[in-house]
């Protein structure tokens, strides 16, 4: 993933470099236009000084032959010649080997032909400047603006960095707030105030909207507490009557058959109620009290509770439980983790099946036999149904992820040589 | 027997006090926090019957009360509150014993027997009832005067129909009794028939006569 300041960073350092790279070829032909006009001035200058210099040289009457020859000698970068007629002036600009110094290889001169009289004698006088060649120019230009464009890289992560500690601090700070944000912890998130205007924006707007479901979040568990709570009532009437009734002396075999249905759906609606209850007390953190707890003598314990169960459907347990597994829990919470665990493999394996239990520091597994794979898509939602013929509260392991959460663990599931494997995997 | 009903719904305390009084139990009712202070204040009870929210009080102020006015009397709270702290403040300010509804009545009717007795027979926890001896502290059984053998479970069925005795017991309400709140979660308690019948047997084998009966072959009665 990109962050966000590195990817205009990117594009910045991309600019720069196609800019700094035209600019090489700008800054050679400017340079390149400067050092040829100044040269032409210069051999221009030198044209101008020779003509006088000739011309004091004609008025002393010195012999010109002899002058020719003698200047030709010591300028060979310039020659001064006499000729029939004169004509325009003409610069040129040509590579060619040094002469003198071959080892040099191919050198550029700038030049100028010029042409003038004196006394009526045509001369025609060339100079020659050596300038600098673009093979040596444009490397030259070019490590200048590379040395640049580190400096100017350097200097723009340097500063991005700097900006990104201090611009956009108040961005991170929010990013932060809400990873660590939980809506069933109902902490409220206080937003830090930016002097930006846009991130204070953003900051009111997540406030706004953390609330609002933080509030729907608390309306919603309230009714589930105070509708459970609320229901207690009506049960316990229902179900007290419901005793009365089966004391009349002559009930007959239908109606005292009627009272036991209505005895089973009363006592799942009862079941219902606790675990909703159950379900929002757990999201509340109301059971915040924590202790090192042995998982060993814990589970016999479980096992030994529901022996008659096992009995019952002459299941088989196969337990393999390391000893020594301590885990800083809630006894209440872990307590209904395992029935949970165990009750559902007993519920949902037929009578006679082999149930293995598997606990090691790590993971606690209760595996129970089963004709196909669960639907795991919704497995540990509330009122999930996961097979057609399913007769729980379809809360039981909604509660056990609930419990799992409240522990920093978590509750798997997954199918396989024909057994349900339940996982709660105890570190993370 | 006197009982003292505190509950503010009329219903359960009207179902409560049908079911438990032809059995020598007599019952009174208050419905709110101060007729509950005066019944307590002007009379003694063998248990009473509290219930925990009150209107004009908090149930706990009248087990303090008890604790000041050094009365006796036994307290079983019977409460929709049944987080694991309610119970232990319960507990701790006095009470013998702690119901969460919605319960069954029969279990009520056990709870409230074992009270009494442990309350009223301090020095002797020795029940006798026709040929049956119980030692209720010791958990052990003698029909006439040869001990029985009883599992823990069998024990506590046998005890739970002595305090139910003459009633209707549902196979469901002796389900709750034996194994708590797991065995509402599973649908079927045959395993019920394997403890009556072993404590049945036991108990016939003994010589005991046969005041255990199956009724419709739902539920069932000690008659004696």
């Amino acid at each position: 993933m990109n962050k966000l300041l590195n990817r205009s960073l990117r594009v910045f350092i991309i600019y720069s470099a196609i800019v700094l790279l035209a600019s090489v070829p700008v800054y050679y032909l400017i340079v390149d236009f400067i050092w040829r006009h100044e040269i032409k001035e210069h051999n221009r200058i030198e044209a101008a000084a020779v003509k006088q210099n000739l011309q004091t040289l004609e008025q002393r009457g010195t012999s010109m032959e002899a002058a020719l020859t003698l200047w030709n000698q010591l300028h060979p970068a310039s020659a001064l010649t006499e000729v029939a007629e004169t004509r325009p002036d003409s610069t040129y600009n040509i590579y060619r080997k040094n002469k003198y110094l071959p080892k040099k290889g191919y050198d550029r001169y700038e030049g100028l032909v010029t042409w003038f009289s004196i006394n009526g004698k045509n001369y025609r006088f060339a100079v020659e400047t050596n300038m600098e060649e673009s093979y040596e120019t444009i490397p030259a230009l070019g490590f200048v603006t590379g040395l640049f464009f580190v400096i100017l890289i350097a200097g723009l992560i340097y500063l991005n960095k700097r900006i990104s500690v201090r611009l956009w601090q108040p961005f991170y700070d929010t990013i932060q707030r809400l990873q660590s944000f939980d809506l069933q912890q109902h902490q409220p998130v206080h937003f830090p105030t930016a002097d930006i205007e846009e991130f204070n924006t953003l900051n009111l707007s997540l406030d706004k909207l953390i609330r609002s479901n933080q509030a729907v979040y608390q309306q919603q568990k309230e009714f589930t507490q105070n509708a459970s709570h609320e229901l207690q009532t009506p049960l316990a009437i229902i179900r007290f009557k419901l005793d009365l009734l089966y004391q009349s002396p002559d009930l007959t075999l239908e109606q005292s058959a009627l009272i036991d249905q209505a005895y089973e759906a009363l006592s799942r609606v009862s079941r219902l109620n606790k675990n909703l209850l159950l379900l929002a007390k757990i999201e509340n953190s109301q059971f915040p009290d924590k202790e090192d707890i042995q998982l060993k003598p814990l589970l016999e314990e479980k096992l030994q509770e529901l022996q008659d169960f096992f009995t019952d459907k002459s299941q088989q347990v196969h337990t393999q439980i390391d000893a020594g597994i301590c885990l800083h829990t809630n006894i209440t919470l872990m307590d209904i983790l395992l029935n949970n665990l165990l009750l559902n493999a007993i519920r949902y394996s037929d009578a006679g099946s082999e149930i293995h239990i598997t606990a090691t520091p790590e993971v606690l597994i209760v595996a129970n036999p089963g004709k196909e794979a669960l639907l795991t898509e919704n497995l540990f939602q509330r009122f999930g149904t996961v097979t057609p013929d399913y007769q729980g509260t379809g809360l039981g392991l909604a509660i056990i992820r609930q419990i799992c959460l409240a522990n920093g663990w978590e509750a798997g599931y997954n199918y396989h040589n024909g057994y349900h494997h339940f996982i709660i995997s105890l570190k993370l | 027997m006197k009982l003292l009903i505190i509950e503010d719904e009329i219903q359960l305390a009207q179902s409560i006090m049908n079911y438990l009084t032809d059995d020598g139990y007599k019952c009174e009712f208050a419905s709110n926090f101060t007729q509950a202070i005066q019944k307590i204040h002007s009379y003694e009870y063998d248990c009473i019957l509290l219930d925990l929210m009150l209107p004009g009080g908090d149930g706990l102020a009248l087990l303090d009360e008890l604790k000041a006015q050094q009365k006796q009397d036994g307290v079983i709270i019977i409460s929709a509150k049944d987080a694991y702290e309610d119970r232990i403040k319960g507990l701790e300010h006095g009470a013998d014993d702690y119901l969460v509804k919605p319960f069954h009545l029969p279990e009520l009717a056990a709870r409230i027997f074992s009270v009494i007795r442990r309350r009223k027979f301090n020095n002797s926890n020795i029940l006798k009832l026709n040929e049956l001896t119980l030692d209720l502290l010791a958990k052990t059984v003698q029909v006439n005067q040869q001990s029985v053998p009883l599992t823990k479970k069998e024990f506590e069925l046998l005890v739970y129909f002595i305090g139910n005795r003459n009633r209707v017991v549902s196979k469901n309400a002796l389900a709750e009794h034996l194994s708590g709140d797991i065995a509402g979660m599973l649908e079927d308690h045959n395993f019920i028939y394997a403890h009556i019948k072993n404590l049945k047997k036991k108990l016939h084998e003994a010589g005991c006569g046969p005041y255990l009966k199956t009724v419709y072959g739902t539920g069932y009665i000690w008659q004696s």
